[in-house]
């Protein structure tokens, strides 16, 4: 049963763990919180239901398909509102607001076009169950787990060890100062929108084929965010570990207290953490330099 | 009736200005006192064993290059961070820690590097703002628009405007502090400080972009505001000539140390300090 | 009580004709009007953001709701501690909060407005749960409601053109600048969300008696979203700019019957498009003011008919 629990645990902190590094990688970026996030999860998840339900594409092209949407919608965002507000000097509390107001019009959109009613794939979907050591796990659930963490390895690597990840980390540093040493900031960011944007597709596939597809299955985005503030704003290691502690503490809360106190307990740790670290775990602390 | 409780509150302040001279007068501490003050950020040390004492009525110089440490120390006494080591005493009392409002209340006012007006607001209310302390109403008063609100109020504006004809921008009293061109920006940087009734001003390079004629201005306007006031003030300033006509001592920092102390002159024949700005390696 | 109040409410609206549909509409509208007051204060003066006025809304209104139904209170008596109640648990959570840095600020009260919600939803007896709680008296009549809105724009109004509104604006013009002037920005931070918290208590027990059955999905995050997007419409830094986005919020869809599906997906829109082209909102950091608008109107129509001259 421990086990069991522990291990559905990790496999949900994983689906949170690819949205909340992309809120991460944006605010290490660009000091905001992009509310609209797990509205990317949530198309990426419509367009490979559409691909696959409905065109009848084989399940992994749409999934490839949706992925590449929410990276898509993900990058229009920065080109099209984002950028637009930072070129005007605005404090960054307005990019919040707008990433709020896409986040409206994204669920408004499919609602009206998918409308509310829960869709889920037509691919048959392993819904077995193996035993290990007394404990059945659920096919479905190792998978997803399995592939969360090869992409989880491999964000880490692309940001340690490679050129854009270097660039990337020169400009959470100072982005004048990566601009003037010829680090092209803009188009790291629009980079760094692509790639979170597909993670979030990511995470919203797996999530739709766990449960189901529905227009305000975006608000796991804002689970993925609270374990991003618990990891520390910017940090991206930060926001794995938050993530897997959430989904571990959410489903021994629901397994061992009570469901419906679920989410008053992720909120609850959220506060209490906060108070005692601000910077939540790995997070820096900034002085404001008169 | 009213006339007599304008009068009252009159006599009410003149007997609270009294007070506060006399205190003045009686207190012999230095206005500042920093002793063996160190701050450091990670591995660098941002000031190193800084020690001070300024006199009331001095003007204090503190120069040296960029990153020498000169704002670390404006940060330091006015609370914005606590020094790592070291005491600071502003006319006996320790203030070493003490957050940024208590030593703001306490009469010490700033001016920033760079400038930080509450840009959106009109340039009254930008020195209204700052001389809130002397708006003693509660929420109710200020609900019910009682007699002691409307006083209180009443005596802001007018003290607002009076510090606004001391800087000369009585005319834009009512321009957004944003639209004012430069050199007026760091005027109303002064005149709000000025509104705490500081009697310590400190004061972060307010020469900074201007010519020499412009700098000259700011000497005499700095030297009336003291003479006016009879204020102590501790500036930061890379314009030579400004510091030799304006200061009565300076220091000289570079990285973090103490390189020399003394009256501008003295400073300018100091070795180290020649080898220090010229960058001489030897 | 009540019924004095609502015999005299149903003496003024039959004298003048209003129909129950309007008076539930301007019934609406005061409710509204008080919640984005207090969002303004908060979010247009401190330029501190709130995704947890929903959650005091709930308090408010469940708290106006017990006393009255439960204990028998007035229900003058049950509103105002139904405020007051939201605005002490506020002062609470922002004296523990309200250090944190703003993100981690944001999503503290987020967390706040969802515990409160599962909370209200979890504890049945008290509550009702998820099933409600039904049996409110209908103390909101329009005339009640006008009278309230009044006083709160009133209050709000002489509260932001007083010292406290000027110390709150230098926070949010410059935090540093303002505790380098003796302003102690943690207090008035606090106040804000004190008060904003009050005004959110206070439309919520208004709404459990416009609603007369309350269900904690009423006050889920959405709703806190909404008052946000109401005052980005109306300007942040506006009184009379909140009151006016809150007008057009609750009217449009009341005149547009047609379009109360699109509802949320517009004010979407005019989110992103305000904050993209007009960031300070339809009055930003301007009050209303009749002169200006008739110098403005002359302008527009004096400027037409330039124009129209010189084309002939």
């Amino acid at each position: 049963m421990f086990l069991q629990q522990l291990i559905t645990g990790i496999s949900i902190g994983g689906i949170y763990a690819l949205l909340a590094t992309g809120y991460s990688l944006i605010y290490s970026l660009l000091d905001f919180s992009n509310w609209a996030h797990g509205e990317f999860a949530m198309l990426g998840a419509y367009v490979a239901i559409v691909f696959a339900n409905m065109v009848g594409v084989p399940f992994l092209i749409a999934a490839v398909l949706g992925v590449c949407g929410a990276a898509l919608i993900s990058f229009f965002c920065e080109k099209v509102v984002y950028r637009h507000i930072r070129s005007t000097g605005a404090p960054n509390m307005f990019l919040m607001i707008g990433a709020m107001g896409m986040s409206t019009i994204f669920q408004q959109v499919a609602n009206l076009v998918f409308t509310g009613q829960y869709r889920s794939f037509k691919f048959k979907l392993p819904v077995n169950t193996i035993e290990i050591a007394g404990a059945y796990l659920g096919v479905l659930d190792l998978i997803s787990l399995v592939l969360t963490a090869v992409i989880l390895v491999f964000l880490m690597y692309l940001i340690n060890k490679t050129k854009f990840g270097l660039n990337v980390r020169a400009i959470a540093c100072n982005a004048n100062a990566a601009r003037v040493l010829g680090v092209r900031v803009d188009r790291s960011i629009a980079s760094v929108f692509l790639l979170a944007g597909s993670l979030a597709g990511v995470a919203g596939i797996l999530y739709g084929m766990k449960y189901n597809v529905f227009p305000t299955m975006g608000n796991i985005g804002l689970k993925a965010f609270v374990a991003s503030v618990v990891g520390g704003l910017g940090s991206v290691p930060g926001a794995i570990v938050g993530s897997l502690l959430l989904g571990v503490l959410e489903t021994f809360v629901s397994g061992y207290i009570s469901s419906s106190l679920r989410d008053f307990f992720s909120f609850a740790l959220l506060i209490v953490l906060l108070l005692v670290k601000p910077s939540g775990l790995f997070g820096v602390d900034v002085q404001d330099k008169a | 009736m009213e006339d007599l409780e304008k009068r009252v509150a009159e006599l009410e302040d003149r007997v609270t200005m009294l007070g506060y001279r006399i205190s003045v007068m009686e207190n012999r501490d230095p206005v500042l006192e920093m002793q063996n003050v160190e701050k450091h950020f990670g591995g660098v040390h941002a000031i190193d064993n800084f020690s001070v004492k300024i006199e009331q009525g001095q003007i204090h110089g503190l120069i040296g290059p960029n990153g020498a440490g000169k704002t670390t120390i404006f940060n330091n006494i006015t609370g914005i961070y606590a020094p790592d080591a070291g005491k600071i005493l502003f006319r006996g009392y320790d203030i070493t820690g003490s957050s940024p409002h208590r030593v703001a209340q306490l009469g010490i006012g700033r001016t920033f590097q760079n400038i930080r007006l509450f840009s959106n607001l009109s340039v009254m209310d930008n020195v209204i703002i700052a001389s809130g302390m002397d708006a003693t109403y509660n929420l109710a008063e200020a609900i019910f628009h009682n007699k002691n609100y409307r006083r209180r109020e009443q005596h802001l504006q007018d003290k607002a405007m009076h510090l606004l004809e001391i800087v000369g921008l009585q005319d834009k009293a009512n321009e957004r502090a944003s639209a004012l061109p430069y050199g007026h920006q760091r005027k109303l940087e002064i005149a709000r400080a000025m509104a705490l009734e500081p009697k310590l001003l400190l004061l972060d390079e307010p020469a900074a972009g201007m010519n020499a004629d412009e700098s000259m201005e700011l000497v005499d306007f700095v030297q009336e505001i003291r003479s006016r006031f009879k204020i102590t003030i501790l500036m930061i300033e890379h314009h030579m000539d400004v510091v030799s006509n304006l200061c009565d001592y300076c220091t000289v920092l570079n990285f973090g140390k103490t390189l020399a102390v003394g009256t501008p002159a003295e400073v300018k024949s100091n070795p180290e300090v020649i080898r220090a700005y010229l960058g001489g390696t030897e | 009580m009540i019924e004095f109040f609502n015999n005299i409410n149903t003496g003024i609206c039959s004298f003048l004709h209003i129909n129950s549909y309007i008076q539930g509409v301007v019934v609406l509208l005061c409710i509204n009007i008080i919640a984005i007051l207090g969002m303004a204060v908060l979010t247009g003066f401190t330029r501190l953001f709130s995704f947890g006025n929903a959650g005091f809304m709930a308090i408010g209104a469940y708290t106006a709701a017990i006393l009255i139904v439960r204990h028998n209170v007035n229900f003058l008596i049950a509103m105002i501690i139904g405020a007051a109640f939201a605005g002490f648990i506020a002062f609470l959570l922002g004296s523990l909060t309200l250090k944190l840095k703003g993100d981690y600020f944001l999503i503290t009260c987020l967390g706040f407005g969802e515990c409160v919600r599962v909370l209200f939803n979890y504890f049945k007896k008290l509550t009702g749960g998820s099933a409600g709680f039904p049996g409110i008296p209908n103390y909101s009549s329009m005339l009640f409601a006008v009278i309230c809105a009044i006083l709160a724009f009133f209050i709000a109004w002489r509260f932001i053109h007083s010292k406290y509104g000027r110390n709150l604006t230098s926070i949010r013009e410059n935090e540093l600048a303002a505790e380098a002037v003796g302003i102690n920005a943690f207090r008035y931070k606090r106040l804000s969300f004190t008060f904003s918290a009050v005004y959110a208590g206070w439309a919520g027990a208004l709404y459990a008696g416009y609603m007369m059955y309350i269900v904690p999905t009423n006050f889920a995050l959405n709703k806190s979203i909404e008052l946000i997007t109401t005052t980005v419409i109306g300007g942040l830094g506006s009184l009379t700019g909140s009151v006016l986005g809150a007008m057009l919020v609750t009217l449009l869809p009341e005149v547009f019957r047609s379009l109360s599906n699109y509802r949320m997906l517009i004010y979407g829109f005019a989110v992103v498009l305000i904050i993209m082209f007009r960031p300070n909102g339809l009055y930003g950091y301007k009050e209303f003011s009749l002169k200006r608008t008739i110098a403005w109107f002359k302008k527009l129509f004096g400027g037409k008919a330039k124009a129209g001259k010189e084309e002939a």
